[in-house]
């Protein structure tokens, strides 16, 4: 059996890391409700922060660990205030459909 | 004497500190006492000059009568010699412009003096006349608006004339030159609530530019083809390495020092120069400004349009009469244009019944007189006249100015009549100054203009016949005016007081205070002196000797490096013949006296004025019966042959229309193709805004995975 089934190795972690970011992009694109959309926005986040950590262990360097850190404590501030506004956002429309709020446009 | 000639400086100066004094303080601490700063300036000024003429008058080599050929042979002698100028001196103060090295051209305009009878007489004239004016002023200008701003601006107007005069080069000239142009641009616009004195003030700075162009081309011309602005460089007659020439020394051997190749710039040089000098001195057809120049307050066109700045031309061609001597062409056009001028603002003035338009066409015409002595070669006579002239119309617009003053700013002299009771002094002033503007014999006039009139004679009869029926005008003019205004019947306008202009309290106090006297003494007293000087300058260049010897003006004249030279290069050029008089330059003359010329004048003069009492007084119906059988006549010199007119017709319309094609052409395609800068963005952000920000989440997302995209292929592929 290869390694590559055997072992779990960088290259899985960024396998799952990638698709965690297209999972999240695709989601982004197509979905229009909005709270689906910020959580895929955090899906392509973790995604990216997977990454981090992944290359952070295989280099034996620990500030990808420290990166990650505060790319959480920053999500999660940024979860907190988009839940708020996207809160606020349907107490004027009953909805959380993002083409509801198109009057929002520059 | 030393000091004067060693802090030559001061003289300027004083009346411009003067004027800042007047300038800075007068509106809020001064007041009313804002004439003190200039009287002191100038009259410091005054002394300093007076002193200046007296020294070099003390040191100038003593004349006897009867050792002519003593003193031509001294004069001959002159040029050669080191020292053979031992009245003129070279006052450097600071290097102003310099320019260049010693390899190559050097420019150098150094602020500095250059002190020689002709500056001495020129400086008494502008600062002595100056002094009595200011003091006129003083009474004349009580409790106008603005009385500090006005005595400012006489300030730095001695300040520019004393430059002018002072100045050892042209470049210096040029900033007297224009700053009297800018001071009488200020002073005729004095009244700027006044439409009429917003134009002309306009009016003479522009007239002038046209003539100030034609000067400034013509210093350029004479660095061009001498390499130098300078008069005298280090000094008259100094030779050797380490002397720089000046280019009056040079242009009498052009050859030597010009190259070659711009030798054809030396007649240019002349008609520059001649233009820049027919505007200042408001000569055909440059002359329609001085007229106009008459909306300013009375003070100013004595001392500005009378007395100095008008006569800087004059002094220009007999400083630089070396370049000119030499070139008939040159000279035949300023005698014609001189000539010309005469007879024809002579004629105006026959017809104006504005008192002070009548002596401006009558300065107008006395101008022509010395541009006509210069070309006849006789610049002794045209700086003669220049200072009898200088007297006697000081002294005539100063007494229009207490006629104004008398009848609250009425000047037509259809509406008034027998002023003498009303103004016995200056009944009496204002006859001197007819008298000697008439040219009665004895009197001022009579000896300078009469010079000028022979001095023609000499040359040309044609010449010779347009200045004597100038005088016999001038003489009708004159009295014409005289008898109207002042004797006859008595008629006296009381028109509102304040000169015609601005009026508030403190004005309308002043002029209730003096309601009753309306020659107060500070008036007065300067127009005494005056009179004093166009009753007896004559004095200082009879033509025989009578107590004081013969031609004594000419004589210390003679001794300036510029009279010199002119005469060397006269006589260089008509090889000693007949053409030139020496008297001309102020050499001693073998010729004798002539009566001829003087009694032709004098019974000329006699007779204008005869014509002048028939019509105008003893019989004013006859005149005005004339008047009306001459109309066509009356009414084409009534409007100034229309000259006005065709000027605007001919070059103010014309240029007006251009100027509305480059107004559009501003409008249309320049500020257009700003307004296209300015709009192209706002159009192309407009219709970007429309194309992409239309609120689609998805699509501003996938517009940035796009971008990200393209960025990484940038990098990557």
């Amino acid at each position: 059996m290869p390694d590559v089934f055997t072992k779990i190795a960088l290259q899985h972690y960024l396998v799952v890391g990638t698709i965690m970011f297209g999972v999240g992009l695709i989601g982004f694109m197509c979905r229009r409700n909005l709270i689906i959309m910020f959580l895929c926005s955090e899906l392509m986040f973790q995604g990216v922060a997977i990454h981090f950590v992944a290359f952070g262990a295989y280099w034996h360097k620990l500030s990808g660990q420290a990166f990650v850190i505060f790319i959480l404590a920053l999500a999660a501030a940024e979860a907190a205030l988009a839940l708020a506004i996207i809160v606020l956002l349907f107490r004027q429309k009953q909805t959380v459909d993002s083409q509801a709020f198109r009057e929002l446009r520059g | 004497m030393n000091f004067v000639i060693a802090h030559s400086y001061l003289i300027p100066l004083l009346p411009l500190l003067g004027a800042i004094v007047a300038g800075l303080f007068g509106a809020k601490v001064l007041k009313g006492a804002s004439h003190w700063p200039i009287w002191l300036g100038v009259g410091a000024a005054a002394v300093m000059s007076l002193t200046l003429l007296v020294g070099l008058l003390g040191r100038q080599d003593v004349v006897l009568v009867g050792g002519a050929e003593h003193a031509a042979a001294e004069a001959a002698h002159a040029i050669d010699s080191a020292a053979g100028f031992p009245l003129a001196h070279v006052s450097h103060w600071f290097d102003w412009i310099v320019a260049g090295d010693d390899t190559g051209a050097k420019f150098n305009a150094s602020a500095g003096a250059f002190i020689d009878p002709l500056t001495a007489v020129m400086l008494s004239v502008v600062c002595g006349i100056g002094f009595l004016i200011t003091v006129f002023a003083a009474g004349y200008m009580k409790g106008e608006a603005g009385y500090f701003r006005f005595f400012a601006y006489l300030g730095l107007f001695i300040f520019a004339m004393t430059c002018l005069v002072l100045g050892d080069n042209l470049v210096m000239l040029y900033l007297g030159w224009e700053g009297v142009g800018v001071c009488s641009y200020l002073l005729v616009g004095y009244y700027y609530d006044k439409p009429s004195a917003r134009e002309a003030a306009k009016k003479a700075f522009i007239v002038n530019r046209v003539g100030d162009f034609g000067f400034a081309l013509g210093i350029f011309l004479v660095f061009y083809a001498f390499g130098t602005i300078s008069y005298f460089g280090d000094g008259p007659g100094l030779v050797g390495p380490a002397f720089h020439k000046g280019f009056i020394e040079m242009a009498l051997n052009p050859s030597q020092y010009v190259p070659i190749g711009r030798l054809w710039a030396l007649e240019w040089i002349l008609f520059c120069l001649m233009l820049g000098a027919f505007g200042k001195s408001a000569q055909f057809p440059l002359y329609v400004w001085l007229p106009d120049a008459m909306e300013g307050p009375t003070p100013v066109s004595a001392l500005i349009h009378a007395a100095t700045m008008v006569t800087a031309g004059v002094y220009m061609i007999a400083r630089l009469s070396t370049l000119f001597v030499p070139h008939h062409a040159a000279m035949v056009t300023i005698a014609v244009v001189g000539a010309f001028t005469a007879l024809f603002a002579g004629s105006i003035a026959l017809k104006q019944n504005d008192l002070k338009k009548v002596f401006a066409y009558s300065t107008v015409s006395q101008l022509g007189y010395m541009f006509v002595a210069v070309a006849v070669l006789n610049p002794v006579a045209a700086v003669f006249h220049l200072v009898t002239h200088a007297f006697f119309k000081a002294l005539l617009f100063l007494s229009s100015g207490v006629v104004m003053h008398a009848t609250g700013g009425e000047l037509d002299l259809r509406k008034m009549s027998g002023m003498k009771k009303v103004l016995p002094k200056t009944n009496i002033l204002m006859l001197i100054g007819c008298l000697a503007l008439a040219g009665f014999p004895l009197l001022a006039g009579f000896w300078s203009k009469d010079e000028i009139v022979s001095a023609a004679s000499g040359k040309s009869t044609v010449l010779w016949m347009v200045m004597l029926l100038t005088s016999l005008l001038t003489a009708y003019y004159t009295f014409r005016l005289y008898f109207r205004v002042f004797q006859g019947p008595e008629l006296v306008p009381h028109g509102e007081h304040g000169h015609g202009h601005a009026h508030d309290a403190e004005e309308a106090h002043a002029h209730a205070d003096h309601h009753h006297n309306h020659e107060p003494f500070i008036m007065i007293a300067p127009l005494a002196i005056l009179a004093i000087g166009a009753l007896f300058a004559g004095i200082i260049n009879l033509p025989f000797g009578a107590g004081v010897s013969a031609h004594s003006l000419g004589h210390f004249l003679s001794q300036s490096p510029s009279f010199a030279y002119g005469y060397a290069a006269a006589e260089q050029t008509y090889h000693g013949g007949q053409e030139v008089d020496a008297a001309g330059f102020g050499q001693a003359s073998q010729e004798a006296l002539s009566v001829t010329p003087l009694v032709v004048g004098g019974v000329v003069a006699l007779l204008g004025i005869a014509m002048a009492y028939a019509l105008h007084l003893q019989n004013r119906k006859k005149g005005d019966q004339l008047a009306v059988s001459l109309a066509p006549i009356g009414h084409a010199m009534e409007r100034k042959y229309w000259i006005d007119e065709l000027f605007q017709g001919a070059i103010v319309e014309p240029l007006r229309a251009f100027g509305k094609v480059f107004l559009a052409i501003d409008k249309y395609v320049v500020d257009g193709a700003v307004a296209m800068v300015a709009f192209v963005p706002q159009v192309t952000g407009f219709g970007l805004k429309l194309a992409t920000q239309r609120g689609y989440l998805q699509g501003y997302a996938l517009g940035m995975l796009m971008g990200v995209a393209v960025i990484l292929l940038w990098v990557f592929a």
